[in-house]
């Protein structure tokens, strides 16, 4: 317990006995502050859970890191620690950065659907003064693309332009207006090919196909992934009570974000690239720069500005970040690219224009005997993410319910539009809505309530699913209790009046993608953090987590406050630039939250162990006497004794300097060995329910959504507010795709709306009151039991919407957006159907229960025991899909039914029954070709 | 998104403009008129119809007035809207259009000249090069309507202005002026076929004011907007209905966004005998949107008769 330092050893006193000053014992502040107030605050035993004393309940049970509680920051509402820089305008967005000396890049784009590129000239644009540099493909032979398996781009068009929009040549000049002369100068000579624009087209055989794959190429389709699955014992089909078929149609949308693309590319006096871009996953842009650019890494170094809204658009590894780069190397001076927002809309990666088809079965019990989904996707000119999208659409219908069979066929297609990528609730969201609307049918045709038939069909927590997917938390069930209480569902479902109604839908999603794609996770870790401090004490962060207005950056500095008990403001977290972050594999599935944090958590540990140990060191008392707050380390049985978070941190420094952690996450081993089942293996998954409101204007078919109530379970809230914030804000995107966004491609195969006035995303009016509620199921190893809150929410409120709008006017629609036009044209063709004069009169539906209702409520009221029992870790007797069936969960249930398949390809006889998608099984591939088909 | 250069003329009054206008004509010049800017900007930032001058009437006083009989070219929609000096019909119609950011500087005038839309043509110059572009807007290349093809002489985007029918409901006047002097037409008659012509501007002229009959006070009524959101968004469809407080027959009825003009019904409503449902069915039979906004024609044609009910309830 010194009070400062001294320049030399020896003595502490600094006055000789004659009252003069001792030389060379001058005495000085010892560096840092600590933190803006002097006093240590008291524990918030508001924020430290039950177990370790405090008054948080844990009513899903403990966590692993209960005991690193400090009641500092985490579960706290905290406002984002970028926000301030953000509403003051010095956050520095893409196209806010600028170099000395920067020129603007222009790109050329393709004016056909389809075509060869026979030749192109440059002379012109060369020859204009102001021009500095011109890039055509030859410059950039290498391919890219986001998933290594699936590498089908090239920086500019090498044979082929693709889609409208697609990139032919590149310009770069002293300013904007040159640089857009110079493009208009570049004379391009294209031989026009066939294209195709209707995805049901794409799985037919043509002469040129948009990609060619070679040996694995199928057929000469231009399918580009086709999926079967099946799962389950499917004979029992048959018997069912009740089914549902619904055949769906949803238009792309797109992901509509706030800041359109910008890069600028700068080779630096040492010959390194430095690329300053709004990526969400700057990992992935690095390697296909080194790749497309032939140089080592190394040698980039990929800066991420401020992200203005990314939503999975500004993922992938882009095109022009590569014609950046290749024009500021020619040009020798940096080179800027800021999109208009059309071209946004053509490089695209929006959600996938799909035609989906469900058939849902339930039998006598009203349990679910099947779910057969067929979903066809229009994956446009590229592949982006589509192999792992074509998955999706199917693995993750495969909870929150029970099953007894599932049966999947997808293919993903190319057409020649721009195209379709990663979208918030990825893969997942249109087959959910299907699936969800068509439990409402279901439970109509079972005469029971909607609600309850789902909380007797639920998966309890720590199960597994029919494919094999690794449940843990699930907080599904009070997901749908709380909106079913907070909605006041039993007063209203079913008996509003003509025009008003009421649905509900709910969703599931992978809290982090159980791989990681470019390596294997038992030989490296999905996320590494670093952690430094020097004597300052402030708190430097190194993570590649990519902030892109999600909270990511804040969500890291709460769980490193909340385990070093230090105020936010001591923590920085520095995520900008390849060169100082750790690997990382960005910002999408939903794994920032789970997997940084986990990571931040490890590393905070290693130095809270190295401080508590200094402390106890200077105490001489045991370290497990020893709790943290507010920057502080002392006596649990007397806080006088104790010394500060600088002390501590001073002496654990002698003798090495800063301390430095580093921490990892990887996940662990799980999931089935077919083919594709890492598709949609996830650490965790999240739960939600959301229940609408709507107002049908019958006369318009105009729809007004009101309310929404929306439960979402995150396993923890670490920050309550951003929490909100996302359920709020994935309505808002949720309503957009099922009320009025649409990328509408007119007859000729144009996109009609690249803009937003045309493109409709709703605005404030559009808004419904939406009532978050977060539910928290403790995930066992989620950081201090967190999970996502990002994608996930966004899922429940297309159908919820849709089942309203159903209760309203009783008129089920399958083609999103739900826009005025097809509401009006369904009622008019309902009420010529039924000889209906005026819309005033349209019958609303009403529910009369069948016997089935009390027995569902039994069920779900036993399985609600069950599940809160597992919940809380009081049970921990393994499940498996089909314990509601009576199979027992020690044993596979394909050695306890003869029928029960596990299949990823179609046997020859299936090949004629299966569905659109399905089709494209009928093809053969090129290599089975050759061996003598 | 870089618009073009041209030259902006900035005259202090009337007269001034005149002069500058008539001048450009002597030289043989084009030029566009610039109000709010609202419209024209987006337009040449798109590289659409663009012209080398700009006169702008931003710095002539005095034109912005808003009384109950009289408003000002240059009257912004905003205080159209929440002034309450104008006319409650035509302020619910100003309070209607796009959103409160566009609302502060879109003027009046700018409203009633504004451009014809179609999807066709309101895109960048890339986009319209990929389809070898319009013509409403061909760049020389003569090219042909890609809303109907195989026809060149007819222009059918269209007109979706709120203002206009709520003016041509209570009888107003449009007050115009150019080098030939002013001149006064009923708004009713201002618009022309077709969406190229827009209405009976000649060059060098503008619209100065547009009043009110003396008696429009005792006037009632309402606009109806379909549109997909509630800001921002232009009229799918509209309909104004107007009359005399206590006197159903002096009904008169206009609608807008249907056609390249925006129309007046008095022969529909004439036919009618003052029956809603009949005037609401004539005006559909009588009205042919084509395919060239967010919502299709045949939804737009059919809300009609929703709208037009639904400004004539009382």
């Amino acid at each position: 317990m010194t009070d400062g330092y001294v320049q030399q050893p020896g003595s502490n006193t600094d006055v000789r006995v004659d009252g003069k000053r001792v030389a060379g014992k001058i005495k000085f502040n010892p560096p840092g502050s600590g933190g803006s107030r002097p006093e240590m605050a008291d524990r918030d035993m508001d924020f430290i859970p039950e177990v370790e004393g405090g008054n948080e309940s844990q009513p899903a049970g403990q966590h692993l890191h209960d005991k690193y509680r400090t009641g500092t920051s985490v579960g706290k509402r905290t406002p984002l620690v970028d926000g301030n820089a953000k509403v003051t305008g010095q956050a520095w967005y893409g196209d806010d950065v600028r170099l000395p000396n920067e020129i603007i890049g222009r790109i050329v784009r393709s004016p056909h659907h389809y075509a060869k590129v026979k030749s192109i000239d440059t002379s012109k644009a060369e020859a204009l003064p102001g021009v500095l540099a011109v890039s055509t493909g030859a410059d950039a032979p290498q391919r890219f693309g986001v998933l290594p398996v699936t590498k089908d781009e090239h920086a500019m068009a090498v044979e082929k332009v693709r889609h409208v929009g697609d990139l032919v040549a590149c310009v770069a000049a002293i300013d904007e207006p040159t640089a857009r002369e110079a493009a208009a100068l570049i004379e391009v000579e294209y031989e026009v090919l066939d294209a195709v624009h209707d995805p049901k087209k794409g799985l037919l055989d043509v002469d040129d196909p948009i990609h060619w794959r070679g040996q694995y190429h199928i057929g000469s389709t231009n399918v580009q992934k086709r999926v079967f699955q099946e799962f389950g014992d499917r004979s029992k089909l048959e018997q069912a009570r009740a089914t549902h078929h619904g055949k769906w149609k949803f238009m792309g949308v797109n992901h509509g974000f706030t800041e359109p693309h910008a890069v600028v590319a700068h080779w630096d006096s040492n010959g390194r690239l430095q690329l300053y871009t709004p990526q969400q996953v700057p990992h992935y842009a690095h390697r296909a720069l080194a790749t497309v650019l032939d140089v080592p890494m190394h040698q980039v170094n990929v800066i991420r500005t401020f992200v203005g809204g990314g939503f999975g658009g500004k993922s992938d590894p882009f095109p022009h970040e590569m014609c950046a780069a290749i024009l500021a190397r020619k040009a020798g001076r940096p080179v800027r690219i800021t999109f208009d927002r059309e071209e946004v809309f053509w490089v695209n990666r929006g959600r996938h224009p799909s035609h989906i088809e469900v058939q849902m079965f339930a039998d006598e019990d009203a349990r679910i005997s099947g779910f057969e989904i067929d979903a066809l996707i229009d994956g446009g000119g590229f592949a982006s993410f589509g192999h792992v999208t074509s998955y999706y659409n199917g693995v993750l219908a495969t909870a929150p319910y029970e099953l007894g069979s599932f049966h999947y066929t997808g293919a993903r297609v190319w057409t020649n539009k721009p195209a379709s990528g990663a979208m918030r609730g990825h893969g997942a969201v249109n087959t959910r809505c299907a699936i969800e609307v068509g439990m409402d049918d279901l439970a109509e045709k079972l005469q029971v309530d909607p609600i309850d038939l789902r909380l007797a069909n639920l998966l309890p927590p720590h199960s597994k699913t029919i494919t094999g997917f690794r449940i843990t938390s699930n907080g599904m069930r009070q997901a749908l209790e709380r909106v079913r209480e907070g909605s006041q569902w039993d007063s209203k479902f079913r008996k509003l009046p003509l025009g008003k109604g009421i649905g509900i839908g709910c969703g599931f999603f992978i809290s982090g993608s159980g791989l990681p794609i470019h390596w294997d996770p038992n030989k490296f870790p999905h996320a590494t953090v670093h952690i430094q401090i020097d004597m300052d004490g402030g708190v430097t962060v190194h993570t590649g987590a990519a902030d892109i207005g999600q909270g990511s950056t804040t969500a890291i500095a709460q769980v490193v406050a909340e385990v070093l008990a230090l105020p936010l403001e001591m923590i920085h977290v520095r995520s900008h630039e390849s060169d100082t972050s750790p690997v990382d594999l960005g910002s999408y599935s939903s794994r920032v939250t789970f997997m940084n944090a986990n990571a931040a958590i490890s590393a905070a540990l290693e130095i809270r162990e190295q401080l508590v140990d200094a402390a106890s060191g200077i105490l001489d008392m045991p370290a497990e006497y020893l709790i943290l707050n507010d920057r502080r380390i002392y006596s649990k049985r007397d806080p006088a004794i104790g010394v500060s978070y600088l002390e501590a941190l001073h002496k654990s420094q002698e003798d090495k300097g800063a301390l430095i952690a580093s921490g990892a996450y990887r996940t662990p081993p799980m999931g089935g060995v077919h083919k594709g089942a890492a598709a949609g293996l996830a650490p965790a998954y999240s739960f939600s329910a959301y229940v609408a409101e709507v107002d049908v204007d019958v006369e318009t078919g105009l729809i007004k959504c009101t309310d929404v109530w929306a439960a979402h379970d995150c396993g923890k809230a670490l920050n309550p507010l951003a929490v909100e914030g996302q359920i709020i804000g994935s309505c808002h995107m949720g309503l957009g795709q099922v009320l009025s966004e649409q990328m509408v491609y007119g007859r000729t195969g144009h996109l009609q709306n690249p803009n937003l006035l045309d493109y409709k995303i709703p605005s404030v009016h559009e808004m419904p009151n939406v009532t978050p509620i977060i539910i928290e199921s403790c995930d066992p190893e989620g950081p201090f039991g967190a999970k996502e809150a990002g994608e996930g929410p966004l899922l429940p409120i297309l159908p919820a919407v849709v089942n309203a709008v159903y209760d309203a006017i009783g008129i089920r629609i399958n083609d999103l957006p739900l826009t005025p036009d097809k509401v009006w044209a369904a009622i008019a063709k309902k009420m010529k159907r039924e000889d209906i004069a005026e819309a005033q009169d349209l019958p609303t539906p009403r529910l009369d229960f069948s016997e089935l209702q009390q027995k569902i409520v039994q069920r779900s009221s036993q399985h609600g025991g069950r599940d809160s029992r597992r919940q809380r870790s009081e049970d921990t007797d393994p499940y498996i899909n089909g314990v509601l069936f009576g199979f027992d969960p020690t044993v596979p249930p394909e050695d306890q039914d003869g029928d029960w398949k596990i299949a990823v390809r179609p046997t020859s006889e299936q090949l004629e029954g299966l569905g659109l998608a399905g089709s494209a099984w009928t093809k053969i591939e090129q290599r089975k070709m050759e061996d003598g088909k | 998104m870089l618009m073009p250069p041209f030259e902006l003329h900035h005259p202090q009054s009337v007269e001034d403009a005149c002069v500058i206008a008539a001048g450009l004509l002597e030289a043989g010049e084009e030029f566009d008129w610039v109000a709010g800017g609202t419209d024209l900007i987006p337009n040449y930032k798109w590289h659409i119809n663009t012209k080398p001058h700009v006169i702008s009437l931003a710095k002539i006083a005095g034109i912005d007035s808003i009384s109950l009989t009289e408003i000002g070219c240059m009257a912004r929609l905003h205080d159209l809207a929440e002034g309450g000096n104008a006319h409650p019909l035509v302020a619910e119609a100003a309070s209607k259009v796009a959103s409160s950011l566009i609302r502060r500087n879109a003027t009046l005038g700018g409203n009633l000249c504004l451009d014809t839309r179609c999807f066709w043509y309101n895109q960048t110059e890339e986009w319209r090069s990929s389809i070898d572009w319009c013509h409403k807007c061909d760049c020389g290349t003569g090219s042909d309507c890609r809303v109907i093809p195989n026809q060149n002489e007819l222009c059918v985007a269209t007109y979706q202005g709120d203002i206009a029918p709520t003016l041509m409901v209570l009888n107003a006047t449009a007050h115009l002026i150019g080098p030939n002097g002013p001149r006064n037409v009923l708004v009713n008659e201002f618009y022309q076929l077709d969406g190229m012509t827009r209405n009976i501007l000649q060059p060098g002229e503008f619209m100065l004011k547009v009043t009110l009959p003396d008696d429009v006070e005792d006037w009632i009524g309402a606009y109806r907007k379909l549109r997909v959101r509630e800001s921002w968004d232009f009229p799918e469809a509209g309909a104004a209905a107007a009359w005399k407080k206590g006197d159903r027959s002096t009904l008169r009825v206009a609608t807008t966004a249907l056609e390249s003009i925006p129309r007046r019904h008095d022969e529909e409503v004439a036919i009618s005998n003052g029956d809603v449902k009949a005037i609401c069915n004539a005006i559909y039979d009588s009205t042919k949107p084509v395919n060239n906004t967010a919502l299709p024609p045949r939804y737009r044609r059919n809300m009609i008769k929703i709208l037009v009910k639904r400004a004539c309830e009382e």
